[in-house]
This record gives C-alpha cells, structure tokens and sequence, in this order.
C-alpha cells in the first residue's frame, strides 16, 4: 500500500500544471533572470586599470605588505591587476598628478603612515584609497596578532611596548617580518570572510536553491490536504480507508520529495550547462545539502498542512510567505540584510531554514574546513525531525470537530 | 438478521446547534436504510461520526459488533463511502482513479484489476476509462464517484446523497448499480431527500428533521402515518365554488382546494373514489382535460409530521 500510494502520489504531482510550473520553472525563470541582470553587474564591476605612483622610499622598502600588495595588483597582465604603477619620486609624482597622468600617489611617511595623494573625487580615487585602507586593516590585525605572540611569549617586552617605548616600531618590523615568514614557511593563507568579499552572484543563487527546497514544501502540503478530511473531498475519502495514516503521508510525502529533488536536478543543470554557474569544487557537498534544504522544505509543509486549521489556499500563502520572508533575511533580496539580521538578532537566522542551507553554502565556498557546512547539514535535519514529529503527533488518531 | 451497524444516543453539537441529537438506530445486514430528510437535517453529519470522522459529544457507534475508532482499519477495509462531494484526482483518469482507491484496499494486483472492471462495468462507464475526470459530465463524474467507493466489493457501503445533480440517464443508472450491490447481498446506507429514490431503493427508511428521528420503518408503515390514503388532482379550467363545496361534502373526503386550474382532492380513505368523482364531473357538466389519483408519498409523511415540505 506504501508503493501504490507512492506511486499515484507522484503521478498527481507530475501532472500538475500549477505546482509543476512553480517548483520546476519558477526557479529557472528566477535563475534566468538573475543570470542577466548579474552579468552586467559583473561586467560593469571590471574596472579599468587605474594609473597610480608610489613613492619609492625606505619606508616603503621596509613594509613588505605595502610592497607585495602593490606588485600583485600592479602586475602587468595579472590576474589580479587593477593598477597600473610608477615608481617615482615624489617631486615626479606631484607632476604627473598635475598633468592628470595618474589617478594619485601613495607616500610612506613613517613605516607605517601610508598617505594617498588625490586631486579628485571619483570611483578610481575611492578605489585606490580602499585598497590603502584595507592594507592597512590588515596590516592592524597582524600587529594585533604579533602583540598578542608578544604578550605570550615576551612578557618584558610587553611593558616596553605599553611604556611607549621609542624603538617600538623597529621591533615591530623584526617581529612582523618573522612572523610573516613564518606563515609562508607554513603555507598560511589570511583570507578576509567580510561581507564585502562574498560573491554577490553566488550568493543570490544559493538562495535561490535555498528557495526552491523550501518550495518543496508546496509539494509536501498539497500532498498531505489530499490525505486530510477536513481538506479535501479525497482526503475524506483517503482517511476512511484501512491505510494507516503514516503510512500514507509517509509515502505522500516521499513522493513530494522524490518530484522536488527532480526540480532542483532541473534547476542545476540549468544553472551549470546553460548559465554557466560555477558551484566550485565541491558540487557533492552542494547536493548533499540541497537534499536535506528540500527535507526541511518538506517537513515545513507538512507542518503547515498538518496544524494550522485553514483553507488550502491560506496554507499556501503562508508557506509562501515564510519562505519568501526566510529569503530576504538570509539575504536574497540584498546581502546587507544577512548581516543586519546576523549582527542584531542572530537567532532568527539560526532558526531560519533558508539562512541555515545558505550559509551552508557560504561555507563550503569560504573556508576550507567543513565544520560550519555540518553543523548546517545537522540543524536542518535536527529542523526536519522536529517539525515531522509534532506534526505525527498533531495528525495522530485525529478527528475532526467539523468538516 | 445480524446488526451491521448500530448507532446509539448518538449527540453531535456545534456550539450551541445540536446538528443530531440522541440519535438511535440499527442497520439489519441486508438491508437497504434510507435516511431521508432535507438539507441540514444531520444526515451527513451522521455518517461522518459513524465513520469516525467527526468527534461527537454523546453516544456509540458500532460495525460489525466492533467499535468504530480512527484507527480500526480491520473494520474499514468491509465499509466503503460515497460521499456528497465527487472525491476524485483530477490529474488521474477513470481507470486510474478506481484503481487507486481500491488499491487502498486491495493489494493483490490481479484481483484488483478485476474489481476495477466490475466497478467500471458496474456504473457504466466502459467507454470513459481513460477519460480525465475535467472531460467528464456531471452525471458521469457521479458515476466515477460511486465507481471509486465501491470498487473493493465492500460489505457495508454508505452513499450520501449519490445522484444530487444528475441527469435522468445517470440517476437510473446509477440506482440500478445500487440494486445490484443489494442483490449481492451488500448492506446499504443511503441518504437522500430525494423520496423517490428511497421509495424505490430502501427495505426501511429513517426520516430526519433537525437531527432527530420523526419517523422510521417501511414505506407503507410511514405512509399510514400520513392519515391519507388517496389524493385526486383535476385540470378544470373554470370551477364555481358551488361545485367546490359540494365536492368537500363527498364521503371520505378530507379537504379541497382549488387552484390556478388545479383541484386537488385528499381523501381519508381510498375505494372508488375517483369513480365517484369522475360520474359527479359528468353529470355537472364539468369539462376537464385530466383527472388523476395518486397514493400518498413520503412527502405527505414529512408535511403532517413537521407541516412543511422535503425540500424546503
């Protein structure tokens, strides 16, 4: 009974016009969209090579960051180049940035008071001086680090450093230097995880596979209210024959999840083979979570259909809304709201299905241990059963005080 | 005759309305129950808490001799419903939709295969087997309906109001099936406010108002409660009320009334009435286009028990 209540289920979904466009094409149509209003953003975020100078003195020959910085990003043909760079004098500078030849110039005045020279305000302008920025944010957090090391392993000196001591700055360099050198030795990499440096278009098709499992959840509850006397003539029907009522929203519900993953099978292809997206290495681990995002879609639904006593149609609308409203605080609509949402009230992303398959995501891409895409994995399968077993409980031995 | 089902005290209120209220009664294995009355007069509440859909505040309900629970799937595999409203997939054709209902009931596939040609054999719907239930008429929908809650041969079948808005065709159709499951020995609960149908189908009929039984037993049983035995309707054009009155003197004859061209006699009793009337026509030179008599109905029942009409 469990095979043959499976087996109708999923010819019911299959042939349904209205929940096949919303779970299979929707999220293509969406991804289709997202493809050509973000290539353009892409596009349009390639930016011309900007024509600095740096001033080339001892300061600057003694602050290693400042210096390979500027050779990764001012190497011709690189990668990564977004400057195109003179070394000069600073007399040669001021020249040619009089002449408009350069965007601006950098000066070391201290081995660490970097200074940027503009004449202008402009998007070049900004950028240079955000790149001069974010060194030195780092060049903070390795000063920060090396204090610490100090701390722990020089108490003496840590006295010294606190007293003001005036040769602070050359010790600084010593320490600093070995500690980078350390760090290369070890194959070390210091990567910033800030919100700034996460793709912008991956991140809004993340959510988007976040949204199609939990749109699975649609499946899940149209399943379940043609199992529900009090939801449909069929379920009526359904719950006056000798089929448990496990059994039968076991195999409903299987049958949902079977039809959703078929979905999202639809949406990855799309987005790999036609759209080009690029999930990374680690494409497994993206399907692993997608099936347990679709479970925890599922079990939402059912929750849904099982509890709340409405109409089918309110029961979609708030499925709906849920998913939409779990969208935009894990940042579909605008990736500042994850952040605003993390910063200020963390718990509602912990709860948040959407967040938890999102950042999932996230982590697989930014860091190279799998602790944080596990513990996603698992609260949303812990998500899951929760919601599976008040909802048995709920559905149990249930009759109706109307019909 | 063994109970198949017995309802007892049964009490079932909304808030303050008491849609039935201390209901009792027995269906004899066999037998086909009417249980006629209008809208809202808790019939379909009834069969809901008989089938353990619907809480209810007093009383018990047994099939079979067992207790009828949620959960007693034994029970639920011999009872199989008709409910008022066509429960069918849409995105499943006649043949898949009997088949998968019955599957819920019946898992050996040969067995089932043949059941479901019975059942399609059985509501005459051979040609539309693999029609969409969107391309079928109101009539044949109906006929699925029935297909689907009766296909695992049931011992009991309960069918609630089965042929509201249908054609003639399908209504005949449809009553001729149900002949044939009694004739299988198959016990039936039917409820309808349709007094023919329960005038041609039901060994015993139970009449309905407000929750509350007003009357049960057979057809002629509930007639001798109408205290009328024959009514006479005349199509005269013209009629002086002298006539009228004269007609109301005649013997047996319990009132007279006369209306937009019709006079419609009732009589108390009922031998050689209409003869008596028919030679007075002639003799008063009375010219009329048709004259004639009927035995009192179900209706009539329901008008001298509640003083208002079936289908109000």
């Amino acid at each position: 009974m469990f095979f043959h209540n499976f087996k109708y289920s999923l010819k019911t979904l299959f042939r349904n016009k209205m929940l096949i466009f919303w779970t299979f094409a929707f999220p293509i149509i969406l991804g289709t969209l997202f493809n050509m209003a973000f290539q353009d953003i892409e596009k349009n975020e390639k930016l011309d090579l900007i024509d600095i100078a740096i001033i080339d003195n001892d300061y600057l020959k003694n602050n290693p960051l400042f210096q390979e910085t500027f050779q990764v990003l001012g190497e011709e043909n690189g990668e990564e180049q977004l400057f195109r760079i003179q070394y000069v004098e600073e007399a040669e500078a001021r020249e040619l940035l009089s002449k408009n030849e350069i965007t601006g110039y950098l000066v070391l005045e201290g081995i660490n008071h970097p200074k940027v020279v503009v004449n202008h305000n402009g998007i070049n302008e900004t950028v240079f001086q955000s790149v001069v920025e974010e060194i030195i944010d780092i060049q903070e957090i390795l000063k920060n680090v090396s204090g610490k090391w100090i701390q722990d392993n020089i108490p003496d000196l840590t006295q010294d450093i606190n007293s003001g001591i005036e040769n602070f700055d050359s010790w600084y360099t010593v320490i600093y230097q070995d500690i980078m050198k350390m760090l290369d030795e070890e194959n070390i990499r210091i990567q910033d995880t800030s919100s700034d440096h996460l793709s912008y278009t991956m991140i809004e098709y993340y959510t988007l596979i976040a949204m199609t499992c939990l749109y699975g959840g649609i499946l899940g509850m149209s399943a379940i209210n043609q199992c529900l006397a009090n939801m449909s003539s069929n379920g009526k029907r359904v719950s006056v024959s000798p089929i448990s009522k496990g059994k039968l929203i076991l195999s409903s519900a299987l049958a949902s999840y079977v039809t959703q993953l078929f979905g999202l099978l639809l949406l990855f292809l799309y987005t790999i083979l036609v759209i080009h997206v690029d999930y990374g290495t680690n494409l497994p681990l993206v399907i692993l979570l997608s099936l347990v995002g679709t479970l925890s879609g599922l079990s939402l639904g059912v929750l849904i259909a099982s509890v709340i006593k409405s109409n089918e149609n309110t029961k979609v609308g708030i499925m709906i809304s849920f998913t939409m409203l779990g969208c935009v605080l894990s940042g579909m609509m605008g990736i500042t709201m994850k952040y605003v949402v993390d910063k200020n009230i963390p718990i509602v992303n912990k709860l948040n299905p959407v967040n938890m398959i999102t950042d999932g995501f996230y982590s697989l891409y930014y860091y190279d241990t799998f602790h944080r895409y596990y513990f996603n994995v698992i609260s949303l399968l812990a998500f899951s059963f929760l919601l599976i077993g008040i909802s048995a409980f709920c559905l149990r031995r249930q009759k109706y005080d109307s019909i | 005759m063994k109970n198949v089902v017995e309802v007892k005290k049964l009490t079932k209120e909304y808030k303050e309305l008491k849609a039935v209220n201390d209901l009792s009664f027995e269906v004899k294995e066999g037998e086909i129950l009417g249980l006629l009355g209008p809208n809202g007069s808790g019939k379909s509440t009834t069969i809901n808490c008989i089938l353990s859909l619907l809480n209810f505040s007093e009383g018990s309900i047994k099939i079979f001799g067992q207790e009828m629970e949620p959960d007693a799937y034994k029970l639920k595999e011999k009872i199989g419903v008709v409910f008022q409203d066509v429960a069918v997939f849409e995105e499943l054709t006649v043949i898949e939709n009997i088949d998968y209902f019955c599957g819920l009931y019946i898992q050996d596939k040969g067995l089932r295969k043949r059941y479901v040609e019975d059942a399609i054999q059985l509501v005459g719907l051979e040609e539309f087997k693999k029609f969409y239930p969107k391309q079928l008429s109101g009539g044949l929908l109906r006929r699925l309906n029935i297909a689907c809650g009766v296909a695992h041969k049931p011992k009991l079948i309960i069918l609630d109001e089965p042929t509201v808005a249908v054609d003639p065709q399908s209504r005949n159709n449809i009553l001729d099936g149900i002949k044939t499951l009694r004739d299988q020995g198959t016990t039936i609960i039917y409820t309808t406010h349709y007094m023919e149908e329960v005038e041609i189908l039901c060994d015993r009929v139970i009449i309905l108002d407000r929750g509350q039984i007003i009357a049960s037993g057979t057809i002629d049983e509930l007639k001798k409660l109408a205290k009328l035995e024959e009514k006479v309707t005349v199509e005269v054009m013209e009629l002086d009320s002298k006539y009228i009155k004269e007609i109301g003197e005649f013997k047996n004859v319990e009132d007279v009334t006369y209306h937009e061209g019709i006079l419609l006699i009732t009589y108390k009793k009922g031998k050689n009435n209409l003869v008596e009337l028919m030679d007075y026509l002639k003799n008063a030179k009375i010219q009329y286009n048709k004259i004639f008599s009927e035995r009192p109905t179900l209706n009539d029942v329901f008008l001298e028990l509640t003083g208002k009409e079936l289908r109000d």
